[in-house]
C-alpha cells in the first residue's frame, strides 16, 4: 500500500492535508485530514451571559468573523425574544455585503486564481498580472473598509451587539462607500471575466446532480441570512430543525466533525446560493449568471469560484441602496430582552456556506451552545470529489505533482475555513 | 551596499488565523513587504514554502496538539528571533480561559465523545512561551496593522521594535471618551493592553479585554471596583479570564483564595 500526500494544504485558512491511499493502481481512500487543534469553544461559553458569548464566538474564525457575530446575534435575539430595530437590521445587511466583498475577492483572486494560471501565489503573479493583483487588493481593502465602518474594526469588530449597534455608521462614511461602489463595478466584472475565461477542469465532475443547501433569504431576496434553509431538490426546512439535516459524526483523521443529508453528502457555498437563489438576482449580476450558468455547476464543485465572482457583482451593486436605507433612518435605542430563558437558532450565509448558531439560555446564561460551520458540512463532499480526481488523474497517468495540484485545486474551490470547521458541536447535553 | 533581505516565516497554530489575515490586510504595503523580505514560509498565502533557517518567525495561535508542539520546537530551533503575534500566541486566547481548572478532558469528551481521533493528540491550549523562548509579543485580537508594520519595519532595518506599554484607558482618554465604568458598565480597559485605539469605548461599548493583560495590571483593584458597582464575582472572573489566558491565571487564583478566606 502506498500513499500520496499533500502535507500542508496551502492558500486556505487553517491547517489541513490530503492523504491518498493506493492499493496497487487502485485508489483505496482519500481523506482530507484536519490538523487544526481543537478549542472546545461551545463548552467554554457555557455559563456565560449572552453578550459575552457574542464577543467570544467570532474568534472561531477571522475570515468569517462577521458571519459568526451575526449568526450568534440572530440566535441570541430569538432566544431572548428580541426583534431588532429596522436600522440595526439594515446595518447588518450592509456589513454582510462588506464581508462578501472582502472574503470573495481574497479567495477568488488571491488564493484560488494562482491554481488556474499556474503560479504558486498571487504575489508570484505580480509581474504578469500586475493590474489584476492590484485590483484584488483594492477590492479586498474596500470590503474591509465596509466591515470596519459597520462593525468597528476590520477583524473582530464589536460594534454589532444584541438588540442593535454600539454606534451606527455616520452619513459621510456611508456616502463615501456609495460613491466608491459605483467606481468599483468594472473591477468586480473583471473578476467574473477572469474566471469565466478559465476552462474548468472536469476531473472532479460527478455524473449525477449534487445536493446544495443555502438559506432562503426573506422576502424572496438574494441575501446572506434567513430563517429557512433551501435544498436544491426543491425541499426546505425551518432552521430550528438544522440538526436533522446536518447530522454530525466524528472521524479519526480530523478534529472537525462531518455532515450528511439523507446519508449523502451535500455542498454549501456561493454556488449553492446561486443555484437556490440565483433567480432572485437583479442588475448585471443576473445577466452574468444567465450568461455563465451551466448545468455543469450542479456536478462540478470548481464552479464555486465563478459563483463567488458573480456574487461580488451582486454585493457591489447592492451597496448604494443598502447605504441609502441606513442613512434614511434615525438611530433607534437598543432593544431589550423580553425573556431570559429560551432557545433560538441563527442561520447566516458565511462566504463559504451556511453557518448555524444554536443557543439554549437558562436564567440569562448560556446552557447549550451548538455551532455548525459551513466547512464541516462540506468535508464529506470534498472527499468524494477528491477521490474521483485522484482516480481519474492517476488513470490518465498524470505525475505526482500534477495530481497533488489537482487535489489541492478541488479542496481550495470550496474556500474551506479549517479553523471554523474545527470548533464544533456538543452532541449531548451535559 | 544593500543589506541582505531578512528571511521571514509566518506560521499559524490554534486560533482564528486573524493575525495572519491582518498581514494580508496590509493591502497597501503587502507588495513592498514581500519585496523587502524573503518570505520563506507563509502557508496561508502561498504554495512555494521552504522550511529552513529564519531571521524572524512570526507565530500566531496557541498550541493545542502534540504535533503542533513538535512543529513549534522545530521553528524555534531554526529562527534567530521568534515573535508571538496575537492574543492566542501571547496568552493562550479564548481557548485558555479555563486554563488550569483540571477539567480539559471532561470538556473534550463532551465535544468529541469517545471517538478515536488519530490525526494527533489534543492538549489544553497554551501560549507559545509555555513551551519555547519567545523573544517578543505583539498582542491583539487581532493584531493592529500599524503596530505590526512599525515592528516589522524596525526589524527589517535591524532595529528593536517598541510597543505601547499602557492600558486601553490611555488611548480612551486621548479620544476624550466618557469613562464607561462611571456609568456602571463592565469595562476591561484598565486591565487590557492598549494599541487598539480604544476602539470599543469609542463605539460606546465597554472594552472586552481582547488584547490580553497590560503590563503592571492591578487585577485586585479592578475586581474590588467592579464588585462595588454591583457585579457578582463569577461574572467578573469570567470576563477577566475570557482573553487573559496564562497572563491572568495566577492573579485570578489569588483573588479566589482571598474571596474564600472572607
Amino acid at each position: 500500500m502506498t500513499e500520496l500526500n499533500v502535507h500542508s494544504l496551502a492558500r486556505v485558512e487553517g491547517h489541513g492535508g490530503i492523504t491518498v491511499t493506493l492499493d496497487g493502481k487502485k485508489v483505496k481512500s482519500v481523506t482530507l485530514d484536519i490538523h487544526e487543534g481543537p478549542r472546545l469553544i461551545e463548552q467554554l461559553v457555557r455559563g456565560m451571559k449572552p453578550e459575552d458569548d457574542v464577543n467570544t464566538v467570532p474568534r472561531i474564525c477571522a475570515i468569517c468573523t462577521l458571519s459568526h457575530k451575526f449568526a450568534a446575534i440572530r440566535g441570541m435575539e430569538k432566544a431572548l425574544g428580541i426583534t431588532p430595530p429596522e436600522k440595526a437590521h439594515l446595518t447588518r445587511e450592509l456589513m454582510m455585503l462588506g464581508e462578501s466583498i472582502e472574503s470573495n475577492s481574497l479567495h477568488t483572486m488571491l488564493l484560488a486564481l494562482p491554481d488556474f494560471l499556474g503560479y504558486p501565489s498571487a504575489v508570484a503573479m505580480l509581474n504578469d498580472y500586475t493590474d489584476d493583483v492590484k485590483r484584488a487588493l483594492r477590492l479586498k481593502k474596500f470590503g474591509n473598509h465596509i466591515m470596519e465602518t459597520t462593525s468597528g474594526r476590520i477583524v473582530h469588530g464589536e460594534n454589532p451587539i444584541i438588540g442593535g449597534f454600539g454606534k451606527y455608521p455616520g452619513k459621510k462614511a456611508l456616502e463615501d462607500i456609495k460613491a466608491k461602489s459605483h467606481e468599483m463595478i468594472p473591477d468586480v466584472k473583471r473578476v467574473v471575466e477572469l474566471f469565466a475565461g478559465i476552462e474548468m477542469p472536469k476531473y472532479a465532475e460527478v455524473d449525477k446532480d449534487k445536493v446544495f443547501m443555502s438559506v432562503d433569504a426573506p422576502k424572496k431576496k438574494y441575501h446572506m441570512y434567513g430563517d429557512r434553509t433551501l435544498i436544491s431538490n426543491g425541499k426546505d426546512f425551518d432552521v430550528e430543525d438544522y440538526k436533522k439535516y446536518t447530522n454530525e459524526r466524528v472521524v479519526a483523521h480530523s478534529f472537525a466533525k462531518r455532515s450528511l443529508y439523507n446519508e449523502k453528502t451535500f455542498m454549501v457555498g456561493a454556488n449553492a446560493r446561486m443555484i437556490n437563489m440565483g433567480k432572485r438576482l437583479g442588475g448585471e449580476a443576473a445577466d452574468l449568471l444567465k450568461e455563465h450558468y451551466d448545468k455543469a455547476w450542479l456536478r462540478n464543485p470548481l464552479y464555486n469560484d465563478l459563483a463567488q465572482a458573480i456574487e461580488l457583482v451582486w454585493a457591489m451593486e447592492s451597496l448604494p441602496e443598502a447605504c441609502d436605507r441606513v442613512m434614511a433612518m434615525d438611530d433607534p435605542p437598543h432593544e431589550q430582552p423580553t425573556r431570559l430563558t429560551g432557545s433560538g437558532t441563527g442561520a447566516v450565509e458565511a462566504p463559504r456556506g451556511t453557518l448555524y448558531h444554536h443557543y439554549e439560555l437558562k436564567d440569562g446564561l448560556v446552557d447549550v451552545a451548538d455551532i455548525i460551520t459551513p466547512t464541516a458540512q462540506n468535508l464529506d463532499d470534498i472527499e468524494i470529489h477528491l477521490k474521483l480526481t485522484a482516480e481519474r488523474m492517476l488513470a490518465e497517468g498524470k505525475g505526482t505533482d500534477e495530481v497533488r495540484l489537482g487535489l489541492e485545486t478541488v479542496a481550495r474551490a470550496y474556500d474551506p475555513c479549517i479553523s471554523c470547521a474545527t470548533h464544533l458541536v456538543t452532541l449531548k447535553r451535559a | 551596499m544593500t543589506r541582505p533581505s531578512p528571511k521571514i516565516g509566518v506560521y499559524g497554530f490554534t486560533g482564528c488565523a486573524g493575525d495572519q489575515l491582518m498581514i494580508l490586510n496590509c493591502e497597501d504595503q503587502l507588495v513592498d513587504l514581500f519585496g523587502a523580505t524573503e518570505i520563506r514560509s507563509f502557508v496561508m498565502a502561498k504554495s512555494d514554502n521552504h522550511e529552513a533557517e529564519l531571521d524572524v518567525a512570526l507565530v500566531e495561535g496557541s498550541i493545542s496538539t502534540e504535533a503542533q508542539l513538535k512543529h513549534l520546537k522545530d521553528i524555534r530551533e531554526r529562527s534567530k528571533v521568534l515573535i508571538a503575534i496575537g492574543t492566542c500566541a501571547c496568552w493562550g486566547g479564548p481557548q485558555a480561559m479555563k486554563l488550569g481548572d483540571g477539567k480539559f478532558e471532561e470538556r473534550y469528551k463532551k465535544v468529541y465523545g469517545n471517538a478515536k481521533i488519530t490525526v494527533s493528540k489534543a492538549i489544553e491550549g497554551q501560549p507559545l512561551d509555555a513551551f519555547v523562548k519567545v523573544d517578543m509579543k505583539i498582542p491583539g485580537c487581532p493584531i493592529d496593522k500599524q503596530e505590526f508594520l512599525k515592528s516589522v519595519s524596525k526589524l527589517v532595518a535591524g532595529k528593536h521594535p517598541y510597543l505601547l506599554k499602557s492600558p486601553v484607558c490611555l488611548e480612551c482618554k486621548w479620544k476624550e471618551n466618557k469613562c464607561l465604568l462611571l456609568d456602571g458598565k463592565f469595562c476591561a480597559g484598565p486591565l487590557t493592553k492598549g494599541g487598539c485605539g480604544a476602539v470599543c469605548p469609542s463605539h460606546n461599548l465597554p472594552c472586552v479585554g481582547c488584547w490580553g493583560p497590560t503590563d503592571d495590571l492591578n487585577v485586585s483593584a479592578e475586581y474590588d471596583l467592579l464588585k462595588e458597582k454591583g457585579f457578582v464575582p463569577e461574572e467578573i472572573i469570567t470576563k477577566i479570564r475570557k482573553f487573559g489566558g496564562s497572563g491572568v491565571m495566577e492573579l485570578v487564583k489569588n483573588l479566589e483564595k482571598k474571596e474564600a478566606k472572607k
